[in-house]
C-alpha cells in the first residue's frame, strides 16, 4: 500500500473512532446543524409538492366537483342534525358520569400537525410533522391521532416548524402499558424487521400466567413520565406464555400507513 | 482530477437532498431507492482510495446525522431494559467497507466494463442492508429474520441497482466536463481501434 493511502486509511479510521465516541448531546448538535442546512431544501421541496397537488386538484373536472359539492351539502345537513343529537347525548353522559363519581376524562392541550413525509430510512420508523419549536413542541412529547397513540417527538428542528416523530411501531419507542379488565402491565414496543411486514407490537414482561385473551384492549398506564394515562394502543392478537413471563402480540389501533393529521400533547391535566 | 473529486463530493451531498424526497414503495415491501449509497458506490469505483475514503466518511457521517434516533426519555425505574440502538458513526465504517468492495472491480471498470460495477453496486447495497440488519439483531440479542425483511432488502438492492447506469452516465459526463478520464484503458483501446 502506498504511504499516502495508508495515512488516508489511518485518518479515516481515526475519524470513524471520533464519530463513534460522540456523546448523545454532541450527536444531537450535529443533527441540528445537518437539518438546519437541509431546511431550505426541505421547505422548497414541500412548497413544490403543495403547488403540484393544488395544480392537480384544479384540473379536476368542474362537473364532478359540483356533484361532489351537492353531496357534501346534503351530508352537512345530516351532520348538523347528528351534532345536535350528540350534544344532547354528551350532556346526558356528563351528568351520568358525575352521578357515578367517575373520574373525569383526561383532557390534553394539543397542537395539531400534518404529517409531511416519512423519513428516508430503511429500519427506523419516523415521520416528519409540520410543527416545531415555534408551536411549543419539544422532544419527548406524546403524539396522538384521533384513534390512539402514534409515538413520541424524537427531534425538533431549532427555530423551525418541523419535528421528527418516532412511531410506536419502532423498537426504540417503549410504552408502559396495561391490559383492560386485568391487573397485567408490561412494556410495549415494535420490532425492526419483524412480523412479516405487518406493524405489530410486543407487550412484554406480563406475568407468567397472565389472564389475557385476544381482543382485549391495551392502554397506556401513564407511568414512566412520557405518555399520559389511558391512551388506547391496540388490541391483543395472541398471547405466548413462557416459564418466567408472558408476551402478547398487539395490533396497533392507529393505521401507521395512512397518517394524516396528528396531535402533539403539550400539557395535560392528569 | 481534483475538480472531478470535488464534483463527486458535491454530487454525494446533492444525493442527500434528493433522498429526502424519494418515497418508499409500500407495494414492494416498503423498499426504497438508496440514492446516497448508490452515488457513493458509483463514485467509489471511479476515484482513488483516498478520495473514496473521504467520500465514505462524508457519506456515513451525514447518513447517521440524518437517521440516528435520540435517547428514550422515560423514567429508568419503569423502563428498566432500554432498547440499545446503533451508535452514531457506524455507517462510516459500512460505507468504507462498501467502497473497498467497489474498488476491487476498478480494473474492470477502467477497461470500460462498467456493467460489472453496476451489478456489484446492487450486491453491495444488499450486503450493506444485511450488515445493518445483522448489527440491529446483534445489539438486540435476538435474531429474527422474516421473509418480508429479506424481500425488502432484495427489492431495495434491485431498485437501487436499476439506477446505477444513470449515475455512471452522469459520472462520465462530469469526467468529460472536468477533462478527466475515469476509464483510461477503454479510451486508449478506442483510439487504437480508430
Amino acid at each position: 500500500m502506498k504511504p499516502l493511502n495508508l495515512i488516508a486509511l489511518l485518518l479515516f479510521l481515526g475519524g470513524a473512532a471520533w464519530a463513534l465516541t460522540r456523546s448523545d448531546r454532541s450527536v444531537r448538535e450535529i443533527q441540528n446543524t445537518y437539518y438546519a442546512a437541509m431546511a431550505p431544501f426541505l421547505k422548497s421541496g414541500s412548497a413544490m409538492e403543495t403547488h403540484a397537488r393544488a395544480f392537480l386538484e384544479e384540473t379536476q373536472h368542474s362537473k364532478a366537483l359540483e356533484a361532489e359539492l351537492e353531496i357534501t351539502r346534503e351530508q352537512l345537513q345530516g351532520l348538523y342534525l347528528m351534532k345536535s343529537r350528540f350534544r344532547a347525548l354528551e350532556i346526558e353522559n356528563e351528568q351520568l358520569r358525575d352521578a357515578l363519581h367517575f373520574k373525569k376524562t383526561t383532557r390534553f392541550a394539543v397542537c395539531a400537525a400534518r404529517v409531511n413525509r416519512r423519513n428516508p430510512t430503511t429500519w427506523w420508523q419516523t415521520v416528519e410533522i409540520d410543527a416545531g419549536s415555534k408551536q411549543g413542541i419539544c422532544s419527548q412529547l406524546c403524539v396522538l391521532s384521533n384513534k390512539g397513540l402514534v409515538g413520541v417527538i424524537d427531534r425538533v428542528d431549532h427555530g423551525g416548524d418541523r419535528s421528527s416523530v418516532l412511531l410506536l411501531t419502532d423498537e426504540k419507542c417503549q410504552v408502559s402499558a396495561r391490559v383492560e379488565n386485568s391487573p397485567e402491565v408490561g412494556i410495549l414496543n415494535g420490532q425492526r424487521g419483524g412480523f412479516d411486514g405487518v406493524p405489530m407490537l410486543r407487550l412484554r414482561f406480563l406475568s407468567a400466567n397472565a389472564a389475557c385473551h385476544p381482543g382485549q384492549r391495551v392502554f397506556t398506564t401513564g407511568r414512566g413520565g412520557t405518555f399520559q394515562a389511558n391512551i388506547l394502543l391496540g388490541t391483543i392478537e395472541s398471547v405466548e406464555k413462557g416459564a418466567l413471563d408472558s408476551e402478547a402480540l398487539v395490533r396497533p389501533v392507529v393505521d401507521f400507513a395512512n397518517l394524516g393529521t396528528v396531535f402533539v400533547v403539550l400539557s395535560s391535566d392528569s | 482530477m481534483f475538480r472531478y473529486s470535488l464534483t463527486t463530493l458535491l454530487l454525494l451531498l446533492a444525493a442527500f437532498v434528493v433522498q429526502q424526497f424519494l418515497p418508499a414503495f409500500t407495494g414492494i415491501h416498503h423498499s426504497r431507492i438508496l440514492l446516497v449509497q448508490l452515488v457513493f458506490l458509483c463514485c467509489a469505483v471511479t476515484v482513488g482510495p483516498r478520495t473514496m475514503l473521504l467520500l465514505a466518511f462524508v457519506g456515513g457521517f451525514f447518513w447517521d446525522a440524518q437517521c440516528i434516533l435520540g435517547p428514550h426519555g422515560g423514567d429508568v425505574e419503569i423502563y428498566t431494559q432500554r432498547v440499545e440502538s446503533m451508535h452514531f458513526g457506524y455507517s462510516i465504517l459500512l460505507f468504507g467497507a462498501m467502497g473497498f468492495l467497489m474498488q476491487g472491480l476498478q480494473p474492470l471498470f477502467k477497461q470500460g466494463k462498467w456493467h460489472f460495477s453496476a451489478l456489484l453496486s446492487g450486491i453491495a447495497v444488499l450486503l450493506y442492508l444485511a450488515a445493518e440488519y445483522a448489527i440491529i439483531n446483534f445489539i438486540r440479542g435476538d435474531f429474527v429474520l422474516s421473509r418480508s425483511t429479506v424481500l425488502q432488502m432484495v427489492f431495495t438492492a434491485l431498485l437501487t441497482m436499476l439506477f446505477s447506469p444513470l449515475i455512471f452516465g452522469l459520472l462520465f459526463l462530469i469526467a468529460n466536463a472536468c477533462d478527466h478520464s475515469i476509464n483510461p484503458e477503454a479510451g486508449r483501446r478506442r483510439q487504437r481501434d480508430f
